[in-house]
């Protein structure tokens, strides 16, 4: 089937925002998916971006059951260490599941990866859930190592209330 | 000892800055001086920086002012929108508990609310409990045991092989 990758417009983002709720149904956490397409597009297409998305696009021809030509998604983001200068994150790869086993999610990753290369970025990163074997054994295929194994390394945040007393706390000027 | 001040982090302050980074990691592979002025006050910052400084009279035993430092920068979550990324975060030894490290936090905090972030991100070792306690005393979630979430990394060498095919 023909498919290509390209980048994605502000147009894209109601199609974007249908994947990222398929790839949060999937990550069985939908009921954390706070925000439509109205943020994708303010978040990723003004003049000081906060992430870049590539696109798969099918001809009319091999549209979705439901008329999709636009079948799957990668959006990344720069990330910076202080040991190794800046990296590209990915923070989500997603192919719809009648389009797979075809190459795009492949593609969609080198795409990411070219683009950090050109960027000069020292490594690619990404997170993957630790049940998600068909996600993990596609990334250690292609060279990813796992961190929170061999290093230990936990994901923490503040958020929600935690976020908002840590904040009131700080000093007035 | 009870003086200090946190303010956001000037090109001048670079030196300080890789000096801090050195001390705090054990292992090598550390910028170069160069990068690190490019990267945080080039044309297009990849990162954003505080500062925590002492007056002369209370410098360091080798003569710093400068004494910690917290490395942040924007990230997305396609979930929530956007996040603060805390990349780096360090108090000189000889400086600690004098809340400095507690008020680079809040700072954040409040930059991570002012900005319209939802939420504050970052990662720990977890051997490295003295930093976990300090988070988790402070209402840190861990993504890793309660999602389930590990952090993947492909290096150079392999990248270059996907970026081939």
């Amino acid at each position: 089937m023909n498919f290509k990758i390209r980048a994605a417009i502000k147009d894209d983002c109601k199609d974007i925002s249908r994947m990222i709720m398929e790839l949060a149904v999937y990550e069985k956490m939908s009921d954390q998916v706070k925000i439509s397409h109205k943020e994708l597009e303010r978040d990723g297409f003004s003049s000081n971006p906060f992430f870049q998305c590539l696109v798969a696009e099918v001809p009319e021809e091999n549209k979705s059951k439901e008329g999709h030509t636009v079948v799957g998604y990668a959006l990344y983001f720069y990330t910076y260490s202080t040991w190794k200068g800046p990296s590209v994150y990915m923070e989500d790869l997603y192919v719809m599941p009648d389009f797979r086993g075809q190459g795009i999610g492949k593609s969609l990753m080198s795409q990411v990866a070219q683009v950090g290369k050109e960027k000069q970025c020292v490594r690619l990163q990404l997170a993957v859930l630790d049940w998600n074997t068909p996600s993990l054994d596609f990334y250690v295929s292609k060279g990813a190592q796992d961190l929170t194994a061999s290093e230990g390394w936990h994901f923490l945040r503040f958020d929600g209330e935690a976020l908002d007393e840590l904040a009131n706390e700080a000093p007035k000027d | 000892m009870a003086n200090f001040i946190l303010r956001k982090a000037e090109s001048k302050d670079v030196s300080d800055i890789l000096r801090l980074i050195k001390v705090s990691k054990v292992g090598d592979m550390v910028q170069h001086f160069v990068d690190l002025l490019e990267d945080g006050f080039g044309d297009h910052p990849f990162y954003h920086c505080f500062v925590a400084e002492v007056p002369k009279d209370q410098q360091s035993s080798e003569g710093y002012t400068v004494v910690g430092f917290a490395m942040y920068y924007f990230t997305y979550d396609p979930w929530i929108g956007k996040l603060l990324y805390l990349e780096d975060f360090y108090v000189m030894e000889e400086f600690r508990g004098f809340g400095i490290g507690s008020q680079i936090l809040k700072v954040l905090s409040e930059t991570a609310v002012k900005t319209r972030c939802s939420s504050m991100h970052f990662i720990v070792a977890e051997n490295n409990t003295q930093s976990i306690d300090f988070y988790k005393r402070r209402g840190a979630s861990d993504l890793s045991l309660e999602e389930g979430w590990r952090l993947f990394a492909i290096q150079k060498e392999e990248l270059l092989k996907i970026t081939a095919k």
